[in-house]
């Protein structure tokens, strides 16, 4: 993972159920503009892999995905800006 | 215990491993159709439902294990798994989907649980038991022998051969129409998130096949334990609530409850994935009333998601045909009315 990602926004979706972690990402980056790049903190295994699948369908850009312990991943979204 | 009930333990311990790698959850297949428009794991649950068709025609066969349908009671059908769908959207999680989260760590899924056993103990034996029964009873149908209604015993074929029939048409009409075999895609995205230390489970294809062969192997092992069916959930979690404070003997479906909580546990361990998750206590009540509704409708139309859609379907039970089709119409009523009418913007 680049270092030099700066997020404009973080978002916590930790401890949440399906399909909530996917749903608040998406709403989050359709409020974005162009080129701001959003955090997410997630722990749920199958958002990790669904976000990055239906983030392409809107534009957006998935910069990385880290690991930080665990479940627990980090992920950078570059928004479309849809706003 | 009995060899071939312990059986039931080792089947659950594959199929919970195989639930957490697939991510195999029939209220996320459904409901991301819908929302999403991600098709990723209702692939995984038509597959699954394909190889059982297969399987189960073959067990019929040659004599291996009868088809054991579930019956047809329109009304019952269509209340319960109406409710069960609607149930199942709030408590983030479908009857097998609440099982293998409870093994990862997440407590939602564990009250979900409860919510499901509670809903489904008192509609079983307790004061919500009248509804169903009557329910049932007013609208079942049978056949003239006194049997439950298949597409076979309607349409006068064999059901070995109508199941092998629909599953092959279905394949070749899927292979031809929508190109499903990407499996180079999937893997090169596997490959791509393993390299950035991300997790990543199974594939669609993958995880469909596995479950499919496990739902063939269940069968036999179930109905030499005394339990003439294939893989069901609400059954299983009915008897372990019974065994833990009735003092009740664990069946095979308890013990295929138990086998799935440990596989998904070891899956979860050994690919980093376990974890003690907690939502906010509002998402734990709207998943424990979720629990209920899903376990009243279970317990109503008869079985629950894997019961009806996995095991059911398979077998071209009517009941199990309209059950699903209700599960679907009360999952999606309910995904669009909370995501897309009242929920537009993310809580805060």
């Amino acid at each position: 993972m680049e270092k030099t990602i700066t997020a404009t926004k973080t978002l916590d979706v930790c401890g949440m159920i399906c399909p909530y972690p996917d749903m608040d990402t998406l709403a989050t980056l359709k409020k974005m503009g162009k080129g701001e790049i959003l955090e997410v903190i997630l722990d749920y295994p199958l958002s990790l892999e669904r976000i990055p699948r239906n983030l392409t369908k809107q534009g957006h850009k998935l910069l990385g995905t880290e690991r930080i312990d665990g479940p627990k991943h980090r992920m950078f979204i570059e928004a479309y800006g849809l706003k | 215990m009995s060899l071939i009930v312990l059986s039931g333990l080792g089947v659950g311990l594959v199929f919970g491993y195989a639930l957490q790698r697939g991510r195999f959850c029939m209220n996320s297949a459904t409901r991301d159709s819908v929302l999403l428009r991600d098709y990723t794991l209702l692939k995984a649950v038509g597959v699954a439902i394909l190889v059982e068709m297969i399987g189960f025609a073959l067990l019929d066969v040659t004599g291996i294990a009868a088809t054991a349908p579930k019956p047809f009671f329109w009304g019952a059908n269509l209340l319960g798994s109406f409710t069960f769908g609607v149930g199942m959207v709030l408590a983030g999680a479908c009857a097998s989907g609440l099982t293998y989260r409870t093994g990862e760590g997440m407590v939602s899924a564990m009250v979900a649980a409860a919510g499901l056993v509670i809903g489904a103990f008192y509609t079983a034996g307790g004061f919500m038991n009248p509804i169903a029964k009557t329910l049932q009873e007013s609208t079942i149908i049978k056949t003239a022998e006194g049997g439950s209604l298949t597409l076979a015993n309607i349409l006068g074929v064999p059901y070995y051969l109508l199941a092998l029939g629909i599953a092959i048409v279905a394949i070749v009409a899927w292979v031809l129409l929508a190109k499903p075999f990407s499996l180079e895609n999937a893997a090169a995205r596997t490959k791509a998130a393993k390299a950035k230390g991300a997790s990543h489970g199974w594939g669609w294809m993958t995880t469909g096949i596995v479950i499919g062969l496990i739902g063939i192997v269940a069968f036999p092992l179930s109905a030499a334990a005394g339990r003439n069916y294939p893989l069901g959930i609400t059954d299983g979690w009915i008897g372990l609530v019974k065994g833990i404070f009735l003092g009740e003997t664990f069946g095979w479906g308890t013990m295929l409850i138990i086998g799935i909580i440990l596989g998904a546990l070891v899956a979860a361990l050994i690919n980093r994935e376990f974890k003690f998750r907690v939502p906010t206590s509002g998402v734990l009540f709207q998943v424990f009333i979720g629990g209920l509704l899903m376990g009243f409708g279970a317990v109503c139309s008869g079985g629950c998601n894997i019961g009806h859609t996995l095991s059911g379907l398979p077998q071209l039970s009517i009941g199990s045909i309209v059950a699903t089709l209700a599960i679907v119409a009360g999952a999606w009523l309910t995904s669009h009315l909370i995501f897309n009418v009242f929920r537009k913007s993310p809580a805060a």
